[in-house]
């Protein structure tokens, strides 16, 4: 094969914004010739192609495997013969279900919306590459390179000692160095197969406790898959703010709790990209970047996210047990006491399922739930208002997970919610490992 | 085995209004080629033949397949509503160009940026594309003895009966 025509140059022809040809023979020499849906890039010696329906290529290609594929290049009009063998079906798993999120968004793309079903993926071996001689356009001007990009963003990631830190600094660099404008950072919540919202920017709200389930949209295929999943062209059922609507409709109370959080994400996003976070074999987090503009996000922009979040899960992994010295300065303490005349805020908690609502306005649930409970309870009872976390993580009230307690990932959640939420409740940090209770309001806990 | 029924005038008329095309030929050991059509017309010596335009460096190992046994596969496909044919032959070969193939050319082209610019394709692109010097054009000949719909969806792919509606 030509080491400069490789599928790893030619990717921008395999992301199914024109449709290629693709030609079989059958056992007697009939060639037949179709319109391929979808060619996709699988490694540098192989592709996938969408198999939708039973028709003559599919009969053709598992009696005579040998086809060829004429793609072209959507900027420069470039066209390629592919020589490539079929292998093998995939009618499940993360390759599976990249196809499928990819296809609904090329179905939407050309109009074929609920024409386009996957059956399979068929993935091809590409035996030869030719470039087919012809004219074609200047390539498009180049975009500012990604690899500076990743580097910048890796260095200041690398410096960050609290998890908090971290996630605020990968917000910040994907906005000024990736340009991504509109981001979350959910956190993957395994044992409940769920994810929540931890961190996020562009959007009117925070969306901060706002939840996910495994399987659901782009974010939750890829946290179940543990794959990443990109869709440049407008796809109305894999878009968040429509996952979100069909888990409330499932009637969950769970689900219905968190209908009192204000989510963010665009309504009808037009790119769409979400990268697993992991940390070994282990989901950590889904990071998710999404835009208005179709094909935002390119194969380049997959893998430097990729190798970014491949940093970033290690990272938050060692930063959540504190493992490295958190030397950001703690806030000071200079509170007033609350107003003792003022009437008391009604804190209600559940301990069915750690939900906690703030006068009727439902707070949060499960973990970050039920440390706000314990905090407000040992203030009320003992006056305290810092606490450890060394002696939260050994606290049963918590109920956290024993293996994998992700007590810092549920603090920032809780603090992120109530300054979504209240004036009057609040949780800050007070020195290495610390954290205090601020309240500006006398509080009554209820408890059922 | 042709038929002199299978082009119905109604799917001569289909094919021949300058639609998106691609065509394939299969070699002795079994493995298919393709490229893409720059046109197609009624032969005027023949009602039941079409010839189609292609670009003869671009159509090289097309029109190698094609000497060895003539057998032909050609999809059209129109790109606004994706109505699709696949139309087969046995009898394909090479024959020279006439001024009126040259001819069509132009306003083939012309009508593919048009129906392209309404998915959004920009004009330079489908120029680029369907770019082909008038030394390089070259002629296929052949008489279509199948035809099958092949617009996207459970029935593409199935034989029509000869002189039935198009998809």
């Amino acid at each position: 094969m030509n080491p400069e025509l490789s599928l790893d140059t030619l990717r921008s022809c395999l992301e199914g914004i024109l449709p290629a040809g693709l030609a079989t023979c059958a056992p007697d020499g009939t060639p037949n010739v179709t319109y391929v849906s979808q060619l996709m890039y699988v490694d540098p010696e192989h592709v996938a192609l969408s198999f939708q329906f039973f028709n003559k290529t599919r009969e053709n290609i598992l009696a005579n495997p040998h086809a060829t594929v004429l793609m072209m290049d959507p900027d420069t009009a470039a066209r390629y013969r592919l020589s490539i063998r079929y292998l093998r079906t995939e009618t499940a798993g993360p390759l599976f279900e990249r196809m499928k999120a990819t296809l609904a968004g090329i179905a939407s793309h050309t109009g074929m919306t609920g024409v386009f079903r996957l059956r399979g993926a068929d993935i091809y071996r590409v035996l030869a590459i030719e470039a087919v001689p012809g004219h074609s356009l200047p390539p498009p001007v180049a975009r500012a390179p990604l690899l500076p990009a990743l580097r910048r963003s890796v260095d200041a990631l690398s410096a960050c000692r609290s998890l908090e830190h971290l996630i605020d600094t990968l917000t910040m660099r994907l906005e000024r160095h990736f340009g991504i404008d509109h981001q979350m950072l959910l956190m993957a919540d395994d044992a409940a197969q769920r994810l929540y919202i931890m961190a996020s920017r562009g959007y009117a709200s925070s969306g901060a406790g706002a939840e996910v389930r495994y399987g659901v949209g782009v974010i939750g295929v890829a946290a179940r898959e543990q794959t990443p999943i990109r869709i440049i062209f407008p796809a109305a059922e894999y878009a968040y703010s429509r996952a979100i609507r069909e888990q409330l409709e499932g009637g969950e109370l769970a689900g219905q709790l968190e209908a009192g959080i204000p989510l963010p994400g665009l309504p009808e996003p037009s790119s769409q990209l979400a990268v697993p976070v992991r940390a070994g074999d282990r989901l950590i987090a889904v990071l998710y970047v999404e835009s208005a503009q179709q094909c935002r996000f390119d194969y380049d922009m997959e893998d430097a996210l990729v190798a970014l979040c491949a940093m970033l899960g290690p990272c938050m992994c060692a930063l959540q047990g504190d493992a490295l010295e958190d030397d950001s300065p703690a806030a000071a303490h200079d509170h007033p006491a609350p107003d003792a005349t003022a009437e008391p805020l009604r804190v209600h908690y559940f301990g069915r399922d750690g939900s906690v609502f703030l006068d009727d306005h439902y707070l949060i649930k499960g973990v970050a739930g039920s440390i706000l409970r314990a905090l407000l309870e040992d203030h009320l009872a003992q006056g305290r208002s810092e606490f450890s976390k060394r002696e939260m993580r050994l606290d049963p009230r918590l109920r956290l997970p024993e293996v994998v307690d992700n007590l810092d990932a549920r603090l920032i959640l809780l603090s992120r919610r109530l300054a979504d939420r209240s004036t009057e409740v609040r949780i800050e940090k007070a020195g290495r490992g610390r954290i205090r209770l601020v309240l500006t309001r006398p509080v009554v806990l209820i408890t059922d | 085995m042709t038929s002199p029924t299978v082009l119905t005038p109604a799917l001569a008329d289909f094919v021949t209004s300058h639609l998106s095309i691609h065509l394939a030929a299969s070699d002795d050991r079994g493995i298919a080629t393709l490229v893409r059509g720059l046109g197609c017309r009624r032969d005027p010596a023949a009602t039941n033949r079409l010839r189609l335009l292609i670009a003869a460096p671009q159509a090289e190992p097309v029109l190698r397949a094609l000497t060895t046994n003539g057998r032909i596969a050609v999809v059209f496909s129109e790109p606004e509503s994706h109505r699709t044919v696949q139309l087969k032959g046995r009898d394909a070969h090479r024959v020279e160009r006439d001024p009126d193939d040259t001819a069509l050319l132009a306003p083939y082209i012309n009508t593919l940026v048009a129906r392209l610019a309404t998915v959004g394709t920009p004009e330079a692109f489908v120029r680029a594309l369907l770019h082909c010097p008038t030394e390089a054009l070259c002629i296929v000949r052949f008489t279509p003895d199948e035809v099958f719909g092949q617009t996207p969806g459970p029935q593409a792919g199935q034989r029509l009966a000869t002189g039935s509606a198009l998809p």
